[in-house]
């Protein structure tokens, strides 16, 4: 469903991102890795907004290597970024209903939905955005980029700084998306043992190269302390 | 009618002030929501105007007169609006420098253009030959008539910017002027946004130039200086940039005050309005301006949304 073949990006000269293949198919697929690894810049470079270097990528049969990101994202690809992940100048409400400028559905009807699935939300609804806490603001990025009714979803390590009860909620809900909305989720993430927790299958970065794909069913953390150092 | 009560100058002030606030509302529109700083307003303002005046004035109508104005102002507000398509386009992707750099860049082009091209606009000298499409007996009466026009046209515009505010376009250009990197991941592309943000709010300025060019009779390259550009942002800033009442109040405070109330209001000896006040004016506009940057950044409204978030911070 999504595929991405031999592709390398960077920033102005510096290339990051190596040669990975990846392809990812109704599924919650890992990309591990330690910091600087190179995860952000592989979903960016996926999610259409730092420029290729080199490679293709497909998106349900059709290629959509020169297409920019607000295209890829009309396709149905939503993409979380790491940080500033929400609009401060809008309210709770408001960063919920401008995800909802692609697709059909009513937008009420996705709010209620993106609301039942973070109850938290429906609290803050009137809130800027700008001045939610760290959990808080990750729940709505996440709810904002639902919105968007995406078939792939791109997690950027999506509970990064949050406290450890916070983590595995925020874990429970990433594997409840995937089932009952039956999105594809490309997960980044540093910790190891919560990824495993909740993946189909694991790829492993390291300054910016791919490790065979591996099936997380096999894999424990241990191993993966063991061959590749996370 | 008897207007007898009405003062002249009086009309010609409110006039002025009514036409800065809906220029402030439209740069409210680029500045507060997409965070797009346009200090060339007045060359959108004047290219309106002179496209409108060099228009009605220069061809030989062969129809009514009424005909030849309203297409003259229709010309008039849609070279206002390629105007601003273009500089859009110029601009749209640029920071904050390029931005200051190129629409005042704009605004001084409007300017030697319409000085140099004495041909058709007079140059320096100034056209004349502009009027109401109407005649209702006095001045006076055509002058009021035009204000109440232009005051139906500003809540217009008001009522548009309202619409705006609660729209999924209006949370767009919020969004854009917020957050750009993310904005692009949304689904629409935020250059084409902002260039028709640019376009629709440039033709209503050429609009309202096209208005005051008119209630002027006369069009003079004078009024392509900096006061116009800085009346708008000094009144919406004072306001509020990011409220849609803040550049209706900004405006009233600082033009009306000058304009209006110490024009009509304060007695004070002749000659001070000649050479004092003006002067006064522009200082004062200047500080304001500094003042409320440093002090009240988003003016004395306020900004709802930013004084709730400070409010919270700081456990209010
Ligand atoms: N804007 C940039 N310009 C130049 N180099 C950058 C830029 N952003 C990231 N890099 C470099 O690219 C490499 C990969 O960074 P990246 O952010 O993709 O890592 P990461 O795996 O997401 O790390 P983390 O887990 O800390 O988020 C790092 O060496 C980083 O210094
Ligand atoms: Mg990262």
């Amino acid at each position: 469903m999504f595929e991405a073949k031999g592709i390398r990006s960077g920033y102005s000269g510096v290339t990051v991102i190596r040669d990975v293949d990846l392809s990812v198919e109704r599924e919650v697929f890992a990309v591990l890795g330690a910091n600087g690894a190179g995860k952000t810049t592989l979903l960016a470079t996926l999610a259409r907004l730092i420029p290729l270097m080199g490679g293709e990528i497909w998106f349900n049969g059709r290629d959509v290597t020169k297409l920019r990101p607000w295209e890829t994202a009309a396709l149905g690809l939503a993409y979380v970024p790491q940080e500033k992940g929400i609009f401060a100048d809008l309210t709770v409400l408001e960063n919920l209903q401008v995800g909802a400028m692609i697709g059909t559905r009513s937008r009420e009807e996705r709010v209620d939905e993106i609301i039942e699935l973070f109850p938290d939300l429906g609290e803050l609804r009137t809130q800027m955005a700008g001045t939610l806490s760290g959990g808080e603001s990750r729940m709505l990025a996440c709810g904002r980029a639902l919105m968007q009714d995406p078939k792939i979803l791109l997690l950027d390590e999506p509970t990064a700084g949050l406290s450890p009860i916070y983590v595995d909620v925020f874990f429970e809900k990433i594997r409840e998306i995937h089932k009952t909305r039956d999105v594809t989720i490309v997960l980044a993430e540093q910790n190891a043992a919560k990824a495993l927790e909740i993946a189909d299958r694991v790829m492993v970065l390291n300054l910016g190269e791919a490790s065979e794909v591996l099936d997380a069913a096999e894999l424990t953390t241990e191993k993966l302390k063991e061959g590749y150092r996370i | 009618m008897n207007l007898d009560w009405l003062d002249a100058f009086l009309v010609s002030g409110l006039f002025y002030v009514m036409m800065v606030i809906g220029l402030a509302l439209l740069l409210h529109l680029q500045l507060g929501l997409a965070r797009i700083a346009n200090f060339g307003v007045v060359g959108f303002w004047g290219i309106g105007m002179y496209a409108f005046g060099v228009l009605f004035v220069k061809v030989d109508w062969p129809f009514g007169e009424v005909w030849a104005f309203l297409i003259s102002v229709v010309f008039g507000t849609v070279v206002a609006g390629l105007a601003g398509l273009l500089v859009g386009w110029l601009i749209a992707d640029l920071d904050i420098d390029g931005v200051l750099v190129g629409t005042l860049g704009f605004a001084t082009a409007v300017w030697i253009l319409a000085t140099t091209e004495q041909d058709l606009t007079g140059g320096a000298l100034g056209m004349g030959g502009l009027g109401f499409p109407y005649d209702i007996g006095s001045v006076k009466a055509n002058e009021t008539l035009w204000l109440v026009i232009l005051t139906i046209l500003v809540a217009i515009i008001l009522y548009y910017v309202s619409r705006v505010h609660k729209s999924p376009y209006g949370r767009l250009l919020i969004s854009i002027g917020d957050n750009e990197p993310l904005a692009r991941s949304l689904g629409k592309a935020p250059f084409q946004t902002k260039l028709w943000l640019f376009a629709v709010s440039s033709a209503g300025m050429g609009l309202l130039g096209a208005m005051y060019g008119v209630n002027e009779r006369f069009l003079e390259t004078g009024n392509l200086g900096i006061d116009i550009t800085l009346a708008a942002m000094v009144g919406l800033v004072l306001g509020s940039t990011t409220r849609m009442w803040g550049a209706a109040v900004g405006v009233a405070l600082t033009v009306g005050l000058f304009d209006v109330v110490i024009q009509f209001y304060l007695p004070l000896p002749r000659e001070w309005y000649t050479q004092a006040i003006p002067v006064l004016r522009e200082m004062v506009f200047g500080g304001v301006l500094i003042i409320v940057l440093l002090f009240r950044p988003y003016g004395v409204l306020g900004d709802m949304r930013r004084d709730k978030l400070m409010r919270r911070m700081h456990g209010g």
